[in-house]
């Protein structure tokens, strides 16, 4: 492969970390949620480039495992931010601060 | 033996349980039952023991392991051997007498209950004192009589007296326990056992009359100081008459202040190793002896004149064991034992019958009304005045023999002893004298009444013992742990013997002559001695001393303690402490926003915390750890 | 294949910035797919064509689809965020800049220093990549499997229940 790892590994960092600015950045629900979506897939393409680079099965069964367990996040945080969509509150994290304290 | 020993102490144990819980719906003949026939049975479980003992056997018996760490092995050990058995007779027989005397007196009192818990209490703890194999049950013992002597002198708790009385025995007894325990400490710190027999085997580890031994010696006798109320730990004996009149009997005559004496007998081994130290506790016990005996001449209550003749003879037998004369000391105990307890009962009726006037005074001719009282306390003096044929007579004796026949010091102390003995007598004449009166007047005014059998006859039997006590063979039955007593020559025998007998008589005539006879010289006399005699009816002031010097400072240091210490010092470091938690609480309080974002941060923040470690030890980074 | 890559590295770079830069979430939405469908192309670069099937189908087709939905729904505003020129951004550039310098420094030439297995290519080849990674969830992966089953029936059964709740 004439590709190094480390380009992989590389890409996927720096995805990592855009997913992180757009976490911290914004404020709409859904689009700090796809910023964590973001993040996750970063992370997949690590493990997939582990699992090729390395010989092994163990970076991609991972990587299955990862898309399962988002899209369960994603259904039930969907629901929590279409339940907050209809009690009229403001579509803002800032404001969906009732677990203070 | 090995069962009969516990007996011994269960039932007394078991007496004060039943007194304890269940005496205040029993009936009254019920407790005096339980309280007096516990000490009864135990008595005659003490008697099946001496069978034995006498047949040569000995009990040094382990029943439990009470404590057990690595170094530190403390069993429940008893040690029974011809001392402890005469200690165990003593305490049961005499105790069981003045038991069922109580049953009498205590009869119209509404702690009846109360006190023979009490009472059996405090038999059950001296056993233990008495039987322990260790130092440690040997403490628990001592300090179980010390709460017994302090419950009852402060039996009768809404007397304001009293209960001061209590506080000061407890604490001047707690000073003893001190010096007790620190002795336990240095035994075990340089022979690291504890139980005598180990102990015992030990001593001779340690030079003769070096620091070690003798300072183990000295803080032993602290603690036997204390207890036996000698010079200088003695002020709270007279004050402890304030309990009722059989707890002075039984406690503050015949058993618990000779504790001190079992204790330097029982640790013989020790003060023969330590010759410095014993002759301390020569000096002590003939001081205190004399000492005694002057401020007893100008007492006027009953009771505190029998005080302080108790501290005297008890001075007489620490004389005795710190000389080296331990069966004197122990033949001295057992005699002492009978008549002083005789003199407290009798006493006790004579209170009664002048409805608790305990002034001497007060009383005169009490032949006619108290006739048996009259002649049982009769007896009692003269058996302490050491007259002829009385068992004081022979144990005195022996005491004034051996110190008098010794060198240096103890023959001077021996001299001391032979001039209390005519102060002995003077003062206890005077006593008789004035409280019981020598008219044969054959009718009495005053309508006094003898106590009831139940009071009367135990005095009778301890007035018979009072006699025959000194027959007993006592010094051949303890020879096997102390050996023979020195010798004296048939001459120096009698010589002595007649001395003695000149000594007591010549008090006895004093006594006669101001009391009886010519009370208007007592007067003269006393008037011309002013100061001396103010000096002595006062106590030589020691109480004043000692509140002077210690009570008002310790006063003075509790009050300060607790009105600036306490609240601000140790509660504003509770507060403190508290406030602190609050603060921070309330600062992390802070964190927790509520908000995603801010969450976010810092978990994000922690991811690069983390790769940037992972990056400095990886070494990946220009910057290298440490250079 | 390195211009391949270099032309896919840079489409997954556009689109992420996309993800994170758009005021309205529709855009955002639709730029994940993108990214997502292009992270699919890597999967087939790294010879896991089991995981490219699996991103496109599950991910970028089912999960992103419901995001759009939802999208489409509730209609939310734009986002206000991006009216607060400066603040925001500029902590979030400037911690992204050192995480991404960081990760750069410990990647850079570096190696996968794990121990090296046996799943070459080929050995999968020759059996099929299906089959292999099936046997291996099937076998040695099997608990983990069993309990991300467990762990989606409960999402359903939250998902439900959040759904059913009345609002005050």
């Amino acid at each position: 492969m004439p590709v190094p790892a480390y380009t992989f590994l590389m890409l996927s960092g720096v995805l990592f970390t855009m997913g992180a600015i757009g976490f911290l950045v914004r404020r709409n629900p859904l689009v700090v949620f796809m910023c964590i979506e973001l993040m996750l897939n970063a992370v997949n393409l690590a493990f997939a480039a582990e699992s090729r680079y390395l010989n092994s099965l163990d970076g991609v069964v991972f990587a299955f495992l990862v898309i399962t367990v988002a899209a369960a996040e994603v259904v039930v945080g969907i629901a929590i931010i279409v339940q907050v969509y209809r009690a009229g509150r403001q579509m803002d994290v800032d404001e969906l601060d009732l677990m203070k304290e | 033996m090995d069962t009969l020993a516990p007996l011994v102490l269960l039932l007394p144990l078991a007496g004060f349980l039943v007194n304890a819980l269940a005496g205040r719906v029993l009936p009254r003949r019920i407790v005096g039952l339980v309280g007096a026939g516990s000490v009864g049975l135990a008595f005659v479980a003490s008697v099946a023991i001496l069978v034995q003992v006498i047949g040569g056997h000995r009990l040094d018996q382990t029943y439990f392991t009470w404590w057990q760490t690595v170094d530190f092995n403390v069993p429940f050990n008893l040690y029974v051997d011809p001392v402890s058995t005469l200690m165990i007779l003593v305490i049961t027989g005499v105790g069981f007498l003045i038991h069922v005397y109580s049953i009498g007196y205590m009869a119209e009192d509404a702690g009846f209950a109360r006190f023979f818990a009490y009472m059996n209490l405090f038999v059950f703890s001296m056993l233990l004192l008495v039987l322990s194999g260790n130092f440690v049950w040997l403490i628990i013992g001592w300090a179980g009589v010390g709460l017994s002597s302090y419950l009852l002198i402060g039996f009768w708790y809404q007397r304001p007296t009293a209960v001061l009385a209590a506080r000061k025995a407890f604490v001047m007894n707690t000073i003893g326990d001190v010096g007790m325990v620190f002795a336990a400490f240095l035994v075990f710190l340089n022979l690291r056992v504890l139980d005598y027999n180990s102990v015992f085997s030990r001593i001779h580890q340690l030079p003769k009359g070096g620091t070690i031994i003798t300072a183990i010696c000295l803080l032993l006798l602290v603690g036997a100081v204390a207890k036996s109320a000698q010079l200088p730990l003695h002020t709270w004996l007279p004050d402890a008459m304030e309990g009722p009149t059989p707890v002075s009997a039984l406690i503050h005559a015949a058993t618990m202040v000779t504790a001190g004496v079992y204790l330097v007998a029982r640790m013989h081994q020790l003060y023969d190793w330590a010759p410095a130290a014993a002759t301390t506790v020569a000096i002590v016990g003939g001081v205190t002896a004399f000492f005694a005996a002057t401020i007893g001449t100008s007492q006027v209550d009953i009771k505190r004149i029998l005080a302080y003749s108790t501290m005297s003879q008890i001075g007489y037998m620490f004389l005795a064991v710190g000389i080296g004369a331990y069966t004197a000391g122990m033949f001295h105990f057992m005699t002492h034992a009978f008549f002083k307890a005789l003199l407290f009962l009798a006493a006790g009726n004579v209170i009664h019958a002048f409805h608790d006037d305990q002034d001497i005074r007060h009383m005169g001719n009490l032949r006619a009304g108290l006739p048996i009282t009259f002649w049982t306390f009769l007896i009692g003096t003269l058996s302490i005045s050491g007259f002829p044929l009385f068992a004081g007579f022979f144990s005195k004796d022996e005491i004034i023999r051996a110190a008098l026949s010794a060198a240096g010091s103890e023959f001077w102390l021996g001299v001391l002893a032979l001039i209390t003995a005519g102060l002995t007598a003077y003062y206890m004449f005077r006593l008789f004298f004035i409280a019981f009166g020598w008219e044969w007047l054959s009718r009495d005014e005053r309508h006094l009444h003898e106590a009831l059998p139940i009071q009367t006859i135990p005095v009778v039997i301890l007035a018979a013992g009072a006699v025959v006590a000194g027959y007993i063979p006592v010094a051949n039955f303890l020879q096997p742990v102390f050996g023979h007593a020195v010798e004296v020559g048939t001459g120096a025998f009698i010589g002595l013997a007649a001395l003695s007998v000149l000594v007591a008589l010549t008090g006895f005539l004093l006594a006669y002559l101001l009391h009886a006879r010519r009370p208007e010289l007592a007067l003269q006399w006393r008037t011309r001695i002013a100061p001396l005699h103010a000096l002595v009816e006062h106590k030589y002031y020691v109480d004043e001393l000692y509140d002077l010097v210690f009570v008002r400072p310790g006063f003075a240091l509790a009050r300060f303690l607790n009105t600036i210490v306490e609240p601000r010092v140790i509660d504003g470091l509770v507060n403190g402490v508290a406030s602190f938690f609050v603060v921070e609480a309330r600062e992390f309080r802070l964190l927790q926003t509520g908000r995603v974002r801010s969450y976010g941060f810092v978990m994000l923040l922690g991811a690069l915390g983390t790769v940037f470690l992972v990056v400095l030890f990886l070494g990946y980074l220009p910057v290298r750890l440490g250079g | 294949m390195v211009v391949g890559f270099a032309i896919v590295a840079a489409w997954e770079l556009v689109t992420a910035a996309g993800v994170i830069g758009f005021r309205r979430p529709i855009y955002n939405a639709l730029s994940l797919v993108a990214n997502m469908l292009g992270l699919a192309v890597l999967f087939l670069m790294l010879n896991a064509q089991f995981l490219f099937a699996a991103q496109v189908i599950v991910y970028a087709g089912a999960v992103m689809v419901l995001f759009v939905f939802i999208i489409a729904l509730l209609n939310p505003v734009s986002d206000l965020s991006l009216g607060r020129r400066g603040g925001e951004w500029v902590w979030g550039a400037v911690f992204g800049v050192i995480f991404a310098v960081l990760l750069a420094a410990l990647l850079y030439n570096r190696g996968l220093t794990g121990k090296p297995g046996t799943f070459t290519p080929e050995a999968i080849g020759a059996v099929g990549n299906v089959q292999t990674i099936g046997i291996a969830l099937y076998t040695r992966f099997l608990f983990p499997v069993e309990v991300t089953s467990v762990l989606l029936l409960v999402a359903a059964v939250g998902a439900v229940y959040l759904a059913m709740r009345r609002i005050r």
